[in-house]
C-alpha cells in the first residue's frame, strides 16, 4: 500500500470520527480499523509479504495511521462528552418555584428552648443545675423559707394542697429547692433550678395553673446586692445580646431581705408599648438577699455566709421570646402550636 | 389601695414636688405604685353654670327649659337646656357638661331634641358625675362659685389618685394609711412630717367604761364613750378627700370613722350608745349559730371560730370585719361608743373569708396592726370631731382591756454590716440620718443600737437585715455598683438524669422527629376512667381549680394518651413524647413524701397502611425508637420480651405488647392502643390510625451500665453478601428464622435484615416467607465460592428442620 493509499484511508478515518455522533459511533470506528481484523491490522498483516524496505515504511505509516485515529477518537470523545455537558446544562424545564420538599423533623418544645438557652448561659458562669419534687412538703415551699403557718404572705401563694392536714402540697415556686441546695452544698456555691410550679387559679389567656420558674442562689462569702444586680445584668446581656438597664426595687418575700423586684428596660420598645404595658419597663423576677433565718434553716451561718436568690419566670420569658399571646398553648399539647418550634 | 395626693399634703408638705415624682419615689423606694390617675377627669370638662331662666317644657310637665350661662366656657349666649330634674331653679349654679363633653361610662354629651326642644348640653346630678349615688335631682353648687370655671376647681375636687400594689404592702401594716405613706415621702425626699395630736384628751373623771375581753384574739379594746354628738353632713373637704380613695360619703359619723381608718390605717366603729347595753361590752368569741345583723343588711350567721362584740348578751358587730346592724349610729345619734382596737390577723382573715366579707377593715387587721395604734385613733378621730363640733363631751374614760404588748425593740445594727450586705459604701452618718427620719431612735458609733417605734416593730423590723433594708431602699438600689462574681470555679456536680434527659430531647426532636409536648401534671377523671386506671392511688389535690382535676399523675402516658384526639383530628401523621414526672402515693418516704418517677412517654398515629404488603408495623418502629435511645444514651439495652396477655398495662393491646427489663419496674413498655380505648377515645372511623405508645423509666434507664463505645477494626478482607428467603409455618416466630440462619453461618453471619415478608399462593396457605439480606464475612480471609455454597446447604437443613424450605433468591 502507497503512502497515498494510506493517507486516502486516513483521511476517510478522521472523516468518519469528525462525523460520529456519539459513543456507539466511535465504537464502530474502533472495531472497523483498530480491533482484529479492522484495517490496520490488515495492513499490517500484508507486510510480510512486501520487500524489505517496504515493510518498513508501510511499518510506520500503518502506526502513524493507528496513532492518528486513536487520537482523533479520543478528541472527539472529549468533544462529544463537553457536548453533553452543554446540553445537560441548557436543559430547561426546570420550575424553581416548586416548593421546597422539607426534611421530616421534630420539635423541642419552647419551654425546653428558653430553659435550655438559660442553662447554658448560667452553667458557664458556673453554676450547677439542680432539680426538686414538684409535690413538695409544707416545710420546704414555706416554713423553712421563713413564711410560718398563718403568715400572711400565704395568701400570695394560691397553694394546691394534696392533703387535709395540709402538710403535702404541689410547690408554689420552685424556691424550696434552696433550702434542699443548702442542706446538700457547703458553700460556696451557686445554682439553678428550673421547673414546674403550681398555683390554684383559674386558666385563661394570661393565667395557668402550672408554670415554669427558674431559681437562681449563689451563697458564699461577701455576696453582696451588688453582685446580684452584676449577675443579673451579665445573664440579661447574654439572653439578649445588648446591655439592658435593670432597675431593682424593694419587693416583699418572706425568704428575702432585703428583697427586690428586678425590672429590666423593656427590649422591645423605646418609650412604652403593649409588652411593658407603656411603663418602659418589664417586671422580670423577684430576688432579693438570702434571709438570715433561710440560710440557718439550711444549716449554714449566715455571719459567715451571705447570698442573693431569684426566681426568673420562664414561662412569661417563653411568651416574650416568642411573642405567644396564650399561655395556655404552653401546656395545651397541640401540634399546630408544637410545629412551630422545629429543630 | 388608694392613696389621694392632696390628703398626703395634710400630713406632709408636697411643695416642689409632683403627684408623679410621688409615685415614682415610692416605687423606687417602698412599693410598687400600680396607677396613677388624675381623680374623676371629667370634672376638668364640666363647666359652672348659672340658671338664668327656667321655664316649663311647653310639652312635658316633668321637664324644665333652662337658659344657663357658662361664661367663657361658651361662645358668649346662655345655652338652652332641657332638664328633667325636680329640683332645678331659677338662680343656681349647677355642673353642666356641655356638648362633647366625656362623662363616666364613655357618655357624650350631643345636641339633642328632646320633645321638640332644642337642648344643648347636660346639668348633671351627683351621681352621672360619680361623685355620690344621690340621683334624685341636680347637683346644686354653692354660691361663690365662678361661672364658666371647671367644675374641679369651684368644688375642690382637683386631686391624683396614687394606686398601690396591696402585696407589696403585705408586710407594712404601717403603710395602710396616708400618714404612713406621708412618712416614706419625708424620709425619701427629706421632708418633715406635719406634727399630727394622737394624745387622747382628757375625759371627765368617774369609772371607765365596762369592756370585756374574753377572746385571746383580741388583744385590745378601748370603748370610749362620746357625747353631744350632732350627725350631719360631713365637711366638704373630708368629702372629697374620701371620693378620691373611692369611698362613698354618707354622714359625718360614717365618713369620720372611714376618714380616720384611711388616715391612720387603723378601722374603728362607732356604736350608737343608747342601742348598747349599760353593762358594756363583752368581746368573746360566737356560740355555734349565733345570728346578727352586719350593716349591709345581711343576716350573718356564725361559728364558734368567729369573734363577737356583744352589748348585753347580743352581737352588736363582727370582730374586725363589720358591725351591726341594731348598733349603728344614724340621724339621731348623739351617744356614741368608739371602738378601736387591736384583733389577731388570722382569726380575722379566717372570719373574713367564711362570711365571703372582706372589708376594709378586715384588709388591714390581716396584716397585724400595731396595737399601740387604737388609743392614737380614738385621740385622732376626738379631734377631728371636736375641730367641728367643740362641744362634745368625754363622759367617762375609756375602757381599754387585752392582753397587748408593746412590740417596740431594740435592734444592734453594725454600720459595716450594711456595707457588706449591700456592697455600697453607705457612710455611718446617711445610715444614721436615713433611720431617724424613718422615724427610729438611733445611737451609739460603727455598731448602732436602734429603737424600733411600735408601728415598724409589728410584722416587720426586728433582725439587723431589716435595718439593712430600710437603709438600702433610701439609699437607693440603683446607686450600688454591679460586681462580678468571684470564685475558684469547679466543676459543677455531674447530673446524670439532666444530661440523660437532654440526649433523650436532642434524639427524639432530632433524627426521630417527635414533637415535645408538656401538660399538666393533673389527670382527669374522665380520662384515667377512660383508660381503666381509676382503682391507682394518687396523690390527690384538695383544692382543685377544674372538679374534676384532682389527681396528681402516677405516670406521664395517659396524659399523651389524653391528646390523641385532640391532634389526630388536625393531622394524619402525630409523634408526641413528654419527659415528666409522676408520683407514688401508696410509696411514701420516712418524711410522707411521695415518690417520684422520671419518665419518658411516646405516642405515635401512623396511617394504616391498608395493603398486606410487607411494611414495618408501628410496634416494630417504636421499639426501634426506644432501641435507639438507649444507644444514643449509651445505655444498655437489655433486650425485649413479649409481653403476657394477662399482664397488658391497661392502655395495651393485651396481644401486641412488649416489656424490656425487671417485671415489677420495666425500663421500657411498648405497646399498640387496647382497641376498645381506641374506640371510647373516638380514634376509629374517620379518625383511625395505627397508635403505638411507649413508656421509658429514665430511672431504669440511669440504673443500667453504660455502654462503652469502642472501636472495631474495619474488615480487611470483603464480605459476601447473599439474599434468602426462609418459607416456614405461619406459627414460627421471626427470631426462630434469624437463629436458624446464624447457625447456619458458624460465625461468619456479620449482618442480618429482614426485608420482606410475605404471604401468598406460592409459599402456600398457612405458611410466610421470611427474606433476608445476609453479609458472610471472615475476618481472617476472602471467602470462598466454596464455603457460601456450604453455608447455603447448612441453611438447607436448618430451614427443613423447621419445618420450612430454603428459597434462594
Amino acid at each position: 500500500m502507497s503512502p497515498e493509499e494510506l493517507g486516502q484511508v486516513q483521511a476517510e478515518a478522521l472523516g468518519r470520527v469528525k462525523g460520529a455522533a456519539g459513543a456507539a459511533d466511535l465504537l464502530g470506528i474502533e472495531r472497523d480499523y483498530l480491533e482484529k481484523g479492522g484495517v490496520v491490522a490488515k495492513i499490517l498483516a500484508s507486510i510480510p509479504s512486501l520487500a524489505p524496505e517496504q515493510r518498513r515504511e508501510l511499518g510506520s505509516g500503518a502506526n502513524r495511521l493507528k496513532q492518528a485515529i486513536q487520537k482523533a477518537i479520543e478528541e472527539r470523545e472529549g468533544e462529544l462528552a463537553a457536548e453533553e455537558l452543554e446540553r445537560e446544562r441548557k436543559a430547561q424545564g426546570f420550575d424553581p418555584t416548586l416548593p421546597s420538599a422539607q426534611p421530616r423533623r421534630g420539635s423541642l418544645h419552647p419551654v425546653t428552648q428558653v430553659t435550655r438557652e438559660l442553662e447554658d448561659i448560667f452553667a458557664s458562669m458556673g453554676y450547677a443545675i439542680l432539680d426538686g419534687p414538684e409535690v413538695e412538703l409544707d416545710y420546704y415551699n414555706f416554713e423553712a423559707l421563713n413564711i410560718p403557718k398563718d403568715h400572711p404572705a400565704r395568701e400570695m401563694y394560691d397553694t394546691f394542697w394534696c392533703d387535709r392536714n395540709n402538710h403535702l402540697l404541689l410547690r408554689t415556686h420552685t424556691s424550696p429547692v434552696q433550702i434542699r441546695a443548702l442542706e446538700r452544698f457547703d458553700p460556696p456555691f451557686r445554682a439553678i433550678v428550673p421547673g414546674r410550679c403550681f398555683r390554684n387559679e383559674t386558666v385563661d389567656a394570661s393565667h395557668e395553673h402550672t408554670f415554669h420558674q427558674m431559681e437562681g442562689l449563689v451563697v458564699g462569702k461577701g455576696i453582696t446586692v451588688g453582685h446580684l444586680i452584676g449577675t443579673m445584668k451579665t445573664f440579661l446581656r447574654e439572653m439578649f445580646q445588648r446591655d439592658l438597664e435593670v432597675r431593682l426595687r424593694p419587693g416583699y418575700f418572706p425568704f428575702v431581705e432585703p428583697g427586690f423586684e428586678l425590672d429590666v428596660r423593656c427590649p422591645f420598645c423605646e418609650g412604652g408599648c403593649s409588652v411593658c404595658k407603656r411603663t418602659t419597663w418589664i417586671e422580670l423576677c423577684p430576688c432579693g438577699m438570702v434571709h438570715p433565718f433561710v440560710l440557718r434553716y439550711g444549716g449554714v451561718d449566715p455571719e459567715q455566709y451571705t447570698g442573693f436568690a431569684f426566681g426568673l419566670g420562664l414561662s412569661r420569658l417563653v411568651m416574650l421570646r416568642f411573642q405567644i399571646d396564650d399561655i395556655r398553648h404552653l401546656m395545651g399539647g397541640d401540634l399546630r402550636f408544637l410545629e412551630q418550634f422545629g429543630c | 389601695m388608694l392613696i389621694s395626693y392632696r390628703w398626703l399634703g395634710r400630713h406632709v408638705d408636697l411643695e416642689g414636688t409632683t403627684p408623679q415624682e410621688v409615685a415614682e419615689a415610692l416605687t423606687i423606694h417602698t412599693a410598687e405604685v400600680e396607677g396613677l390617675e388624675p381623680f374623676a377627669p371629667w370634672l376638668a370638662d364640666v363647666v359652672v353654670g348659672h340658671v338664668l331662666e327656667c321655664d316649663r317644657h311647653p310639652d312635658a310637665d316633668k321637664l324644665s327649659v333652662c337658659s344657663v350661662d357658662v361664661g367663657g366656657a361658651g361662645d358668649g349666649n346662655p345655652l338652652q337646656i332641657v332638664c328633667g330634674a325636680p329640683n332645678i331653679a331659677q338662680g343656681q349654679h349647677v355642673a353642666v357638661a356641655r356638648v362633647g363633653t366625656v362623662l363616666p361610662g364613655d357618655f357624650k354629651i350631643k345636641k339633642s331634641k328632646i320633645r321638640g326642644v332644642e337642648s344643648r348640653g347636660m346639668i348633671c346630678s351627683v351621681r352621672e358625675l360619680e361623685l355620690g349615688e344621690d340621683h334624685s335631682g341636680i347637683w346644686v353648687l354653692p354660691d361663690g362659685v365662678q361661672i364658666g370655671k371647671p367644675v374641679a376647681d369651684e368644688a375642690d375636687l382637683r386631686d391624683w389618685v396614687i394606686e398601690i400594689d396591696n402585696k407589696s404592702l403585705t408586710h407594712r401594716p404601717d403603710l395602710w394609711g396616708h400618714r404612713g405613706i406621708a412618712g416614706e415621702i419625708a424620709a425619701i425626699q427629706g421632708r418633715s412630717l406635719k406634727p399630727l395630736d394622737l394624745t387622747l384628751p382628757a375625759t371627765e373623771a368617774g369609772e371607765a367604761y365596762p369592756v370585756r375581753v374574753e377572746s385571746e384574739a383580741c388583744t385590745r379594746y378601748i370603748g370610749l364613750p362620746i357625747d353631744g354628738v350632732r350627725n350631719g353632713p360631713s365637711p366638704v373637704w373630708m368629702r372629697n378627700l374620701l371620693l378620691a380613695v373611692g369611698q362613698r360619703p354618707l354622714d359625718l359619723l360614717v365618713d369620720l370613722s372611714n376618714f380616720v381608718m384611711f388616715d391612720l390605717g387603723q378601722p374603728n366603729h362607732l356604736f350608737d350608745r343608747r342601742r348598747l347595753s349599760a353593762e358594756g361590752i363583752v368581746v368573746r368569741q360566737a356560740a355555734d349559730g349565733e345570728t346578727m345583723t352586719t350593716l349591709d343588711d345581711v343576716q350573718r350567721s356564725f361559728t364558734c371560730e368567729d369573734m363577737l362584740i356583744t352589748s348585753g348578751g347580743e352581737a352588736v358587730a363582727v370582730a374586725g370585719v363589720m358591725g351591726g346592724e341594731g348598733s349603728k349610729v344614724g340621724d339621731e345619734t348623739g351617744e356614741l361608743l368608739l371602738e378601736a382596737a387591736s384583733f389577731l390577723a388570722t382569726p380575722v382573715r379566717r372570719t373574713a373569708a367564711r362570711l365571703g366579707l372582706r372589708t376594709d377593715a378586715s384588709a388591714r387587721f390581716e396584716k397585724s396592726l400595731d396595737p399601740t395604734l387604737p388609743e392614737k385613733a380614738a385621740a385622732h378621730m376626738v379631734h377631728l370631731l371636736r375641730e367641728l363640733q367643740p362641744d362634745i363631751r368625754l363622759p367617762r374614760p375609756a375602757g381599754d382591756a387585752g392582753s397587748w404588748k408593746d412590740p417596740a425593740c431594740e435592734v444592734q445594727l453594725r454600720c459595716e454590716r450594711v456595707r457588706s450586705v449591700l456592697g455600697a459604701p453607705v457612710e455611718d452618718e446617711f445610715i444614721r440620718t436615713t433611720l431617724t427620719r424613718l422615724g427610729f431612735g438611733v445611737s451609739g458609733e460603727g455598731t448602732l443600737t436602734v429603737q424600733v417605734p411600735s408601728n415598724r416593730a409589728t410584722k416587720d423590723v426586728g433582725i439587723e437585715e431589716d435595718l439593712i433594708e430600710e437603709v438600702g431602699r433610701v439609699y437607693g438600689y440603683g446607686n450600688i455598683e454591679e460586681r462580678s462574681l468571684e470564685s475558684v470555679l469547679t466543676p459543677a456536680p455531674h447530673d446524670a438524669r439532666r444530661n440523660l434527659v437532654r440526649a433523650l430531647q436532642d434524639r427524639l426532636s432530632g433524627a426521630a422527629a417527635f414533637h415535645e409536648v408538656m401538660t399538666h401534671s393533673f389527670q382527669s377523671e374522665e380520662l384515667v376512667s377512660a383508660i381503666g386506671l381509676r382503682d391507682e392511688p394518687y396523690v390527690e389535690v384538695v383544692n382543685p381549680v377544674v372538679e374534676s382535676e384532682f389527681r396528681v399523675r402516677r405516670s406521664v402516658l395517659p396524659s399523651l394518651i389524653g391528646l390523641l384526639e385532640l391532634n389526630r383530628r388536625n393531622r394524619d401523621e402525630v409523634r408526641l413524647y413528654e419527659i415528666g414526672k409522676g408520683y407514688r402515693i401508696d410509696e411514701p418516704n420516712e418524711r410522707g413524701e411521695p415518690r417520684e418517677l422520671h419518665q419518658l412517654a411516646l405516642a405515635w398515629i401512623r396511617p394504616r397502611s391498608g395493603s398486606e404488603r410487607f411494611g414495618e408495623s408501628g410496634i416494630q418502629l417504636m421499639r426501634g425508637v426506644v432501641e435507639d435511645l438507649f444507644d444514643h444514651a449509651d445505655r444498655v439495652f437489655v433486650g425485649w420480651e413479649p409481653g403476657a396477655r394477662e399482664a397488658a398495662p391497661p392502655w395495651a393491646h393485651p396481644g401486641k405488647w412488649l416489656t424490656a427489663g425487671p417485671t415489677e419496674e420495666p425500663h421500657a413498655v411498648v405497646g399498640e392502643l387496647e382497641p376498645g380505648l381506641a374506640v371510647r377515645l373516638g380514634l376509629r372511623g374517620e379518625l383511625d390510625g395505627e397508635i403505638t405508645l411507649a413508656e421509658i423509666s429514665l430511672d431504669g434507664m440511669l440504673s443500667q451500665p453504660e455502654a462503652q463505645k469502642t472501636y472495631r477494626s474495619i474488615p480487611r478482607f470483603p464480605g459476601v453478601k447473599v439474599d434468602v428467603a426462609l418459607a416456614v409455618p405461619e406459627s414460627l416466630f421471626a427470631e426462630e428464622a434469624a437463629a436458624a440462619i446464624e447457625r447456619a453461618g458458624k460465625g461468619l453471619v456479620e449482618g442480618l435484615e429482614l426485608f420482606d415478608l410475605y404471604r401468598g399462593e406460592s409459599v402456600g396457605a398457612g405458611r410466610k416467607s421470611l427474606a433476608y439480606h445476609v453479609l458472610l464475612q471472615s475476618p481472617t480471609k476472602t471467602l470462598t465460592d466454596k464455603e457460601v455454597s456450604k453455608f447455603f446447604s447448612r441453611l438447607e437443613k436448618e430451614t427443613e428442620s423447621l419445618g420450612g424450605e430454603l428459597r434462594r433468591e
